[in-house]
């Protein structure tokens, strides 16, 4: 028998009415088995997921994100193998019916061919997909499934824009909120610029949906590759940064370097990958023995050190405009320091990045007793 | 400002302007200039509440990723009321912070200061001076927050 994506091609086909595509893999087995119809005995499938909708087959794609060669994201195409074996001379029992029967495994019984497997019990098939942009490079050519990306079959408006448009993004939340992938690349670059994403210890750096739903963080990273390169790059490293800093590591304070270094309980660290600066753990100043000085003597100490027109240097500092912007702009989240700027509202504070809740006027936590004296000045 | 955030600004615009609420005259929105980042709303203050018969103007400022982030929302015109600040006009109030979501729109936020007119919410964040006179003076609360929207927002007819 001839197996193609877990299908059993008949006998009174010729191949190329299948009109199969350059490359196809197809398994030639022969034939142990069965003179009986096994019947398709699906597993319980109690969900009510949006099944894929059969009078509209034709128009049903399945996005895929294809590392190599394309590196985009492509239009994929699904294939079967055996849960087991994991080979692809396997048919299925009955068609995959939602995304739970695709992605989730052991959903969809199958007969596997080979000859060691679980030949009389009943196989499992797991679904993969393949990108079908390019001729295909064997069986272990794989794609990532992007299963919240799809195309618009109910003409469902964007929640952001309104707009009604052929590609959506559809949040994993119980509504199945709707945005347009352009709104969506919006929604996830005014969240990044924000450092607004959610670190999640089994999902990594991610984002809920727009609609503030609860449990519906994005588990598929591979999806922000939708991004534009330069935000894709941006995604990356504020993903590792937040993995450094989440697990007590220091980002290297040497301007353009910024290494993550996850660093042990000694105060003295050297950026070893990186550009090679020792500096304290502390302050993440250059390395010093004894305790950590303030700020401000630093600087008088680095001035005084040799004589020069004072006038002179405070001209010729190398950004020194930024930092002085966001010294005076900016107040320190008093749990985890990051400078935070208050743009209008109240003096109630909720740290971006920590969540910590602080006065603005104290810088220490919110309590009661700010809300009373001093909400709004 | 981007193309999303105008777009939906005018689609939200015209929800207003078909809402029921502006057939009863209850809330309002305007442009200020041509561009959609500015807008001026208007709330009628709710009935059997000592801002009956006033007419409270709203400045609202539309942020560069709008739906994404709230737009900010301050009262111009003075008010009386625990969770408004009687000096700025600032509105604490959680929808416009955290609890924001792309979904909300410019009708759901004036309809829910609406609300939040009619109900305040003494315990919870308050300007102190206002939410402690809520508390325990209520009668003189209810004068002083009557006369302040008979001085600063009585006097304008709903057309």
């Amino acid at each position: 028998m001839i197996i193609f994506a877990g299908k059993e091609l008949q006998d009174s086909e010729l191949l190329e009415e299948y009109n199969l595509a350059e490359q196809t893999v197809l398994h030639a087995v022969k034939s142990r088995r069965r003179s009986f119809k096994r019947k398709s005995h699906v597993s319980t499938c109690i969900e009510e997921d949006e099944e894929f909708d059969d009078t509209k087959r034709a128009a049903v794609n399945f996005y895929v994100y294809c590392t190599s060669p394309c590196a985009n994201i492509t239009v994929g195409k699904i294939r079967v193998r055996c849960f087991i074996c994991k080979s692809g001379a396997f048919t299925v029992d009955s068609d995959p019916k939602n995304w739970n029967d695709v992605l989730k495994s052991k959903r969809i019984t199958g007969h596997c061919e080979i000859s060691q497997c679980t030949d009389g019990e009943v196989g499992w098939s797991e679904f993969y997909f393949k990108c079908s942009e390019h001729v295909t490079k064997g069986e272990n050519d794989e794609a990532v499934a992007l299963n919240l990306i799809r195309n618009n079959l109910h003409d469902i408006q964007c929640l952001a824009c309104t707009d009604v448009r052929s590609k959506v993004f559809v949040y994993p939340c119980d509504d199945g909120h709707v945005t347009c992938l352009e709104c969506f690349c919006e929604y996830a670059v005014s969240r990044l610029r924000e450092r607004r994403f959610i670190f999640d210890n089994n999902l990594g750096y991610t984002l809920p949906c727009p609609a503030g739903c609860p449990n519906s963080l994005i588990n598929q990273p591979y999806h922000f590759k939708a991004l534009s390169k330069d935000h894709f790059e941006m995604y990356e490293r504020f993903a590792t940064e937040e993995y450094v800093l989440k697990n007590g590591g220091v980002l290297c304070p040497q301007p353009n370097c910024g290494a993550g270094i996850l660093v042990d309980i000694c105060d003295k660290v050297t950026c070893i990958n990186g550009c090679g600066y020792v500096f304290c753990k502390k302050c993440l100043q250059g390395y010093h023995i004894g305790e950590c000085l303030p700020k401000e003597e630093q600087l008088i100490i680095d001035i005084t050190s040799y004589s020069v027109d004072p006038k002179l240097v405070s001209q010729s500092k190398w950004d020194d405009a930024s930092k002085v912007k966001i010294k005076v702009s900016t107040k320190p989240c008093p749990k985890c320091r990051t400078a935070t700027e208050r743009d209008g509202g109240c003096m109630h504070m909720v740290c971006t990045r920590c969540l910590f809740p602080w006065c603005w006027l104290c810088q220490t936590e919110w309590t009661r007793e700010c809300m009373g004296s001093h909400w709004f000045s | 400002m981007n193309n999303i955030a105008t777009q939906r600004i005018k689609r939200e615009f015209k929800e207003v302007i078909k809402s029921e609420e502006l057939a009863k005259c209850s809330i309002k929105v305007d442009l200020v200039g041509d561009s959609y980042t500015e807008l001026k709303g208007e709330i009628a203050g709710p009935p059997d509440t000592p801002y009956e018969g006033g007419i409270f103007l709203l400045e609202i400022k539309v942020p560069e990723t709008y739906p994404f982030n709230p737009p900010k929302v301050r009262f111009m015109t003075k008010i009386w009321h625990p969770n408004i600040s009687s000096v700025t006009g600032a509105i604490c109030l959680d929808i416009l912070k955290d609890q924001w979501a792309a979904a909300m729109t410019l009708r759901t936020v004036l309809l829910s200061l609406q609300a939040l007119m009619a109900a305040a919410e003494p315990d919870d964040p308050q300007d102190a001076v206002v939410a402690k006179q809520y508390k325990e003076y209520p009668e003189i609360f209810a004068k002083t927050a009557s006369h302040w929207t008979n001085v600063y927002a009585g006097g304008i007819i709903c057309s």
